[in-house]
């Protein structure tokens, strides 16, 4: 199906590896992705799977232009643009949830007038009610992440990079942003999408790709894939356990 | 991104940096002119009731100095760390790594304006006036900031490559800070060493520049400072080029300090 969408971001043999203190590593060469090849198409949602520290969030960063690759190349078809979906840093605590609202949506490409017309959606939208107006200082860790996945997303780009923005607030809070979210997906948005719940992305996903230790271990059919990923991470706690 | 909304996003991140600050302290926006006034009290104290200097209006030759100074130095100084400071976002958005250090200086340009009126009136105050020189502190002002953007470019990409910077950066400026002459005066100095400083310690120049305007009514060395306006336009020119250049290099630092 994909086959027949033209490709709008490409990846072709990137690796990505930096100079870290600790000699840990390749003697003191951290290398996080190493030789990914990867298309995605117009208009497809792709679901990224894969353990703590695979590289996950580098290749996302590498795809949204934030990184460029130590070697290969990354291809954005002509006048597209991408942005990363993420929760947790960006917010200063002293300001009101209205103003790191508005700072946000500012640094994500709206113009001021856009960005004032958003805020009394995310306010709803967040049920924050009162505490809007309240320093973010004063939130607790649900209200802090109800604001941030509300303010990403008003964001609106070619290409949306979703970091595991989908494990935010309470029950209730958390289906209404699977639906919204699922809203943005089935239309013509083209989307990346990492979480470790592979149920999630089996059922968001078209195509789904594994990574592990930065490279791409499994790429195809999202039932397959994450049925793959799953017996891995089922088979990896049976040898933790039996160690 | 256009320039147009470049520019409004230093203007609302610097509002916003100083909305922030501002709710974090008990006087709040008055600290804008308080924290210049105590710094202008503190060497008062020590250098005239203390050393009992006796040169005549040596309050307003401190305050010219050191409130020009301090500009210079706090911008700077703080900018420098704002790449760094600023990897939330920049792990988030491709974003023009010159937008941190320009807001902090955007930033420190709306607490100046607060400091110079202050500066004024108390030059006012003491007897002195208005003349069609100040007029020069136009272009003066524009070098200045100039300056200023140049330095914290510079400052902002040195901390990212290496956190070790902000030490070199801070006792750079305490040793400009006693070589710039807001204790002394440059032209005190014997005409061969006074010009030895005006000529290779910019801030000397600009400080000095300052005084001979609002204080002796008498216009500053143009080509000087025309000299220093290019030399730090060139500077800042290319430094701009080089942060766009190494944008993602920057951002990889800086997620990875």
């Amino acid at each position: 199906m994909s086959a027949t969408k033209p490709v709008i971001l490409e990846l072709t043999d990137v690796s990505l590896s930096f100079q870290v203190k600790a000699k840990s590593f390749d003697r003191g060469r951290h290398h996080v992705l190493q030789d990914v090849s990867m298309q995605l198409y117009d208009g497809e949602t792709l679901g990224m799977v894969g353990r703590n520290g695979v590289g996950k969030t580098t290749l996302l960063r590498v795809l949204a232009g934030i990184l460029a690759p130590t070697k290969g190349r990354v291809t954005m078809a002509r006048g597209k643009s991408a942005s990363l979906l993420t929760l947790g840093l960006g917010f200063k605590p002293d300001l009101t949830g209205r103003d790191n609202a508005f700072l946000s949506a500012m640094l994500q490409g709206s113009s001021r007038e856009q960005a004032l017309s958003f805020l009394d959606d995310i306010k709803d939208f967040s049920e924050l009610g009162d505490s809007f107006d309240e320093p973010v200082k004063n939130y607790s860790s649900g209200m802090r992440s109800r604001l941030a996945f509300t303010t990403a997303l008003m964001t609106h780009v070619d290409v949306l990079l979703i970091d595991e923005i989908l494990s935010v607030g309470d029950a209730h809070f958390r289906g209404k942003a699977l639906a919204a979210m699922e809203a943005r997906i089935t239309g013509k948005q083209t989307v990346v999408f990492v979480s470790h719940m592979a149920d999630q992305v089996e059922k968001l996903c078209d195509r789904v790709i594994w990574l592990d230790n930065g490279n791409i271990v499994a790429n195809g059919d999202a039932k397959e894939v994450t049925s793959a990923y799953a017996e891995s991470v089922a088979q990896r706690r049976k040898d933790n356990i039996e160690a | 991104m256009s320039l147009f909304q470049y520019a409004h996003l230093i203007d609302i991140m610097a509002r916003m940096n100083l909305r922030a600050d501002a709710t974090r302290f008990f006087l709040g926006y008055i600290w804008w002119v308080l924290e210049p006034l105590l710094w202008v009290g503190v060497f008062y104290f020590v250098f005239v009731t203390i050393m009992a200097s006796r040169e005549a209006d040596f309050l307003m030759f401190l305050a010219t100095g050191k409130l020009v100074f301090v500009w210079f130095s706090k911008s700077v100084t703080t900018a420098s760390s704002s790449i760094l400071g600023g990897k939330g976002l920049l792990g988030k958005i491709d974003l023009p790594k010159t937008l941190f250090p320009m807001a902090v200086v955007q930033e420190g340009i709306y607490k100046q304006v607060a400091v110079f009126v202050t500066l004024g009136i108390i030059l006012l105050i003491n007897g002195y006036a208005v003349t069609a020189t100040w007029w020069y502190l136009v272009p003066l002002l524009i070098v200045n900031y100039v300056v200023i953007v140049a330095c914290a470019f510079v400052g902002a990409c040195l901390v990212c490559l290496a956190r070790d910077f902000l030490q070199l950066i801070s006792l750079g400026m305490i040793f400009l800070m006693f070589t710039s002459g807001i204790f002394w005066d440059v032209r005190s100095l014997d005409p061969e060493k006074a010009k030895l400083v005006l000529d290779y310690n910019p801030i000397a120049f600009l400080i000095d520049a300052y005084r001979q305007i609002m204080m002796h009514a008498t216009a500053p060395d143009m080509l000087h400072l025309s000299i220093i306006g290019a030399a730090f336009g060139a500077l800042l020119c290319a430094m701009v080029l080089l942060m766009r250049h190494r944008s993602q290099y920057l951002a990889l630092r800086a997620l990875t300090a």
